[in-house]
């Protein structure tokens, strides 16, 4: 895994975007992700679809090489950290948390994160019912907890860009998307769609590939 | 042999005919006559002469003749393509069997079938049982049913040819794989319209060495009178892109000649615009006109055949929507709009007027634009010399089997080997390895992947009686909502905020546009009230017009006996012979052809460069339909590449492509060779073309008939949500883990076959090997190079950009000549 970086300058803050949708703020030792959805591989299974499993080991896999290369104090998590119910998954992740036993693991509770308190307790993880607000930011899963006059950094929608080449030829890649008030990061997790659809119309996008972060 | 007529059953069913003033026709005592002994078939009838009498009646006479042969419940299965043939079809039979004296009950299921009903039949199987191959299926994943088939004595297969080459063609042969297995002396009969490949056609049905079959052909043909209709006047340059609605005058006086019109268009989105075209220019015909296609509400299409059969109307503008169904009795003509892409759909067309046996079938050719009407003349040579296309049937389709499985395991439960051997007999998996299907056997029981089973996939699970199992109610229920190999796109319902359902329209059409925009669906205007549950709400309008919808999937490819009698006819056009009035008016524009460039002969392939300010174009015209034109245009680009670094665009229609470059093309009498060569054809072509987003989009509908992607209802509220996933993401992840999928190879597997037609392809590569290459440089657009690049102005432009820009490209060359 090779991490790339570029940072951006928001409200006087320094952040790091990295090619491994994961977003660092240096300042505070805070890995921001969004959108793990752990679990959801195994849920499908359930239902009669066979995912692969892998799926989860090499999120979990991304996660751990960007604890090592960051070194952060919290790993902060705006939402969807897990996808529906308890299951294999989940046993997974709690070994991968008792791995990082030096990290304090924090959650914005998304709307598929309907497991109860206890439970995310047992796991040590600080849970937050709506929003976080750290200096200039406040953290939130998705739109409705934003206020109006603080920079708001989210997931919730699964960013995606469209990027046309001449012809018939376009692809698809993930990204981050920033507009005035507010920074939304893409979904952490490999099976997730893309969304190619902008909240704010005027919004830039940061698109990124296994070489590159970059302005689109 | 023994003689059918000699028996007691014959006797009645002929008195019975006799007493309503019909004899039997051959095929139909030939048929009776094999079935008397022992012999299954296909039947080869064109519509209108009794085809479903010759098997129904078969079955009676046997009946008649050994009643204490058959036993209670079901002794006739019905097998057809269409709902809605089922229902008049059944009413036909009704009718025939209380006439006869017989205490039959004949019945149809299918998906519109009352809940009451069906846990009647289920009680007690009426004796003839009318069906379509996906209700099949889901009776298969029934607890108990094969008790249903146990005295089946002979299953019928109608319209097999539509059926043929599709996966719902694959479904039916495992239907009758099952139902052989569970009724040893049962007959099978298929009963299909005249294609290319009758052979196979019945090889497919019955592959079954023990079971002895023969093929009855009607002699009675179907007569077929072909009208062109002519432009006032031809035009120097083809009038392509105004989808030929300057044509509409034309059509009226047909209208109002003939009692009932069918006019066929190819798209749906065409037939909406016709249909507004239609009534502007003469609105008296309100009310006696309609439209009918694939997206308008079921129930509003029932009304509407309703209509046609009871004689109300005077035209309806359709699409393939009614290339099959209900016999129209009032229906005597046919008018077909633009290319009806293939010999075998013109006729099925055709045919749709002048229903009964010897009454003459009448249709209109429509050409929207000029050339066109070489292939009005090709499709008349066609018909007359009966060539008519073959339908390739499909093979190894994993995702049908995969389906089959679970949805016997659903069902009953299959024991692996008894079911291995069975489906190896059915001819779409005859070549299946034994690999293959312990890999479909691993997939259905602990995933995909070969190393590693996952605890929580518990889909299909072996139960300690040895068979194969679905425990799971909810697995059970999730698959037995997603049987069937029709995938449609993401439709949303159309719906009046008021009550009542107009259609449905596509996601991605419905995605672009706001409440209180208008469209146009069903011949009406539409507002946009509002969007929820997968259904868009509306108001009516009072506008006149508004954007119509798009439905992806709409474009034909033209059929390659078609095409051969295209350039055929081409290469004739400058010498005409004094019957082919379409090629003698096209003259003018044939010799402003060979004029300016070249008309190319039988053993010619023509190449034109041509320079203007938009840049550097080529043509070429292999006339082998759009979709191999993609691929040939992407090839010869990437060859192109490999000389010179340059980017082009890229335009085709149904008679060749353009590429387009703002740099000189580094083509001459040289290179041409090399660039058309039949060396290295599919690596060129791999490299060529992204086929891993090709057989991504493939993908879909093997991810849904394999049970991958749940899919949400249309108009429904409950959509497993949390099991909502693109097929795309799951292509995706598949190939990054488990690349060995048998599902994913079945993705390229049906690009090559389909999408890229690697046969075709490389038949229509080595007739160009084997042509004279003639390279015409020209001034400016040629007759047969103009229609192609209104079709690519047309991709990226509005309608009233596109007419203004037409007439000026047209105004310019009429200068230069």
């Amino acid at each position: 895994m090779s991490i790339i970086t570029k940072d951006i300058s928001i409200q006087n803050e320094v952040l790091t975007l990295t090619n491994q949708r994961a977003l660092f703020w240096g300042l505070q030792k805070t890995l921001v992700i969004s959108d793990l959805h752990i679990g959801k591989t195994a849920h499908f299974r359930k239902a009669g679809i066979p995912i692969p499993s892998a799926i989860l080991d090499n999120d979990l896999k991304k996660l751990q090489g960007l604890i090592n290369y960051f070194q952060p104090e919290i790993v902060l998590v705006v939402g969807d950290l897990f996808h529906a119910e308890q299951n294999t998954d989940s046993d997974q992740f709690r070994d991968f948390i008792e791995a990082n036993q030096n990290i304090n693991f924090e959650l914005i509770k998304g709307n598929h994160d309907r497991l109860k308190n206890s439970f995310y307790e047992s796991l040590g993880i600080s849970v937050y019912k709506t929003h976080k607000d750290v200096a200039a930011f406040r953290f939130v899963h998705d739109e409705q907890h934003c206020g109006k006059d603080i920079f708001c950094i989210s997931g919730h929608t699964h960013p995606g860009v469209l990027i046309r080449g001449r012809g018939k030829v376009s692809i698809k890649l993930p990204c981050y998307e920033l507009s005035e008030h507010r920074l939304i990061l893409p979904a952490f997790s490999e099976f997730t769609g893309l969304n190619t659809k902008r909240t704010v119309a005027s919004a830039i996008c940061y698109g990124f590939t296994e070489k590159s972060v970059f302005e689109i | 042999m023994k003689n059918v007529q000699d028996s007691q059953g014959y006797q009645i069913v002929s008195d019975w005919m006799e007493k309503k003033g019909q004899n039997p026709f051959d095929f139909q005592l030939q048929t009776w006559n094999q079935y008397h002994n022992g012999y299954s078939g296909m039947v080869v009838a064109p519509t209108g002469f009794g085809k479903t009498f010759s098997v129904f009646l078969a079955v009676v006479i046997d009946y008649l003749n050994q009643p204490e042969a058959y036993k209670k419940g079901m002794k006739l299965l019905w097998i057809s393509p269409l709902r809605s043939l089922a229902k008049d079809l059944a009413k036909a039979m009704t009718i025939a069997v209380e006439e006869i004296g017989l205490d039959w009950q004949v019945e149809v299921r299918n998906g519109d079938t009352p809940q009451k009903d069906r846990r009647r039949q289920e009680r007690l199987m009426p004796d003839v049982l009318l069906t379509t191959p996906e209700t099949l299926h889901i009776l298969f994943s029934q607890k108990n049913n094969s008790r249903f088939f146990k005295n089946l004595h002979c299953v019928a297969v109608d319209e097999w040819h539509e059926l043929l080459g599709s996966k719902r063609g694959v479904l039916t042969e495992l239907a009758i794989s099952r139902l052989l297995s569970l009724s040893k002396s049962m007959k099978i009969f298929g009963i299909t319209a005249t294609i290319g490949n009758l052979d196979e056609a019945q090889k497919v049905l019955i592959p079954y060495k023990n079971i002895k079959t023969k093929r009855i052909v009607a002699k009675e043909k179907k007569k077929i009178d072909i009208i062109t209709v002519l432009p006032d006047e031809i035009e120097v340059l083809p009038w392509a892109g105004h989808m030929g609605v300057k044509m509409t005058s034309k059509i009226i006086p047909i209208i109002y000649e003939n009692n009932t019109t069918l006019i066929f268009t190819n798209t749906r989105n065409q037939s909406e615009i016709w249909y507004q075209q239609i009534l502007k220019i003469e609105p008296d015909l309100a009310g006696q006109i309609a439209i009918h296609h694939g997206s308008i509400d079921a129930q509003l299409r029932n009304w509407i055949e309703n209509a046609i059969s009871d004689g109300h109307l005077k035209a309806v503008v359709c699409t393939s929507s009614l290339d099959l169904g209900v016999d129209f009795k009032p229906v005597d003509c046919v008018i077909q709009i633009g290319s009806p892409k293939g010999i075998a759909r013109f006729m099925q067309r055709a045919g749709r007027s002048g229903h009964s046996p010897y009454e003459t079938s009448k249709i209109y050719f429509v050409p929207t634009h000029s050339l066109e009407l070489i292939e009005a003349a090709a499709l008349k040579q066609a018909v007359k010399d009966k060539r008519i296309e073959a339908r390739e049937p499909m093979v190894l389709t994993f995702d049908v089997l995969i389906q089959y499985m679970v949805s016997l395991a659903v069902g009953e439960g299959f024991n692996e080997k008894n079911l291995f051997e069975a489906v190896q007999k059915v001819h779409a998996f005859h070549y299946m390895t034994e690999d293959d299907w312990s890999w479909a056997l691993h997939f259905i029981t602990e995933g995909g992947n070969t190393l590693k089973s996952y605890e929580e996939y518990h889909k299909v699970i072996l139960a300690t009686d040895g068979l194969y199992k679905v425990k799971s109610r909810r697995i059970a229920m999730l698959h037995r909502m997603n049987i069937g190999a029709i995938v449609s796109d993401a439709m949303l319902k159309v719906k009046f905020f008021s009550g009542g359902y107009i259609g449905m329209v596509e996601e991605y059409f419905i995605s672009k546009l706001k409440p209180n925009d208008h469209f146009i669906l069903a011949g009406r205007v539409l507002e946009i009230v509002t969007i929820k549950d997968m259904t868009v709400l509306v108001k009516r309008s009072k506008r006149k017009s508004a954007i119509t919808p798009s439905w992806m999937g709409g474009r034909l490819p033209l059929s390659s006996y078609l095409s051969h009698y295209l350039r055929e006819k081409l290469a004739e056009s400058l010498h005409p012979k004094t019957a082919e009035k379409e090629l003698k008016f096209l003259h003018p524009l044939i010799s402003q052809q060979e004029k300016n460039s070249h008309i190319p002969g039988k053993d010619e392939f023509l190449i034109e460069m041509i320079e203007t300010k938009d840049g550097h174009h080529v043509f070429m015209y292999p006339f082998e339909g759009r979709l191999i034109h993609e691929v040939m245009a992407a090839l010869i680009a990437y060859r192109l590449s490999l000389i010179k670094p340059l980017t082009f665009t890229i335009a085709m229609n149904d008679y060749g492509f353009e590429l387009l470059s703002d740099q000189a093309i580094p083509i001459d009498e040289e290179t041409i060779t090399d660039i058309l060569s039949k060396e290295n054809l599919m690596e060129d072509v791999i490299g060529s073309i992204n086929a891993s987003e090709m057989a991504s989009r493939k993908f879909r509908d093997i991810a849904v008939i394999s049970g991958l992607v749940v899919q949400s209802q249309p108009g429904t509220r409950k959509n497993n949500k949390s099991l909502q996933s693109s097929s795309g993401l799951i292509f995706r992840v598949l190939e990054d883990y488990e690349p060995q999928n048998l599902l994913l190879r079945q993705a390229y597997t049906e690009v090559f076959n389909e999408q890229l037609e690697e046969v075709r392809l490389k038949d229509a590569f080595e007739r160009i090997s084997k042509s004279k290459l003639i390279l015409k440089f020209a001034k400016s657009f040629t007759p047969l190079s103009f229609p192609i690049k209104v079709d690519s102005l047309r991709q990226s432009l509005t309608s009233e950009d596109l007419d203004a820009r037409i007439k000026r490209i047209r105004d310019e060359v009429l200068k230069q000549t």
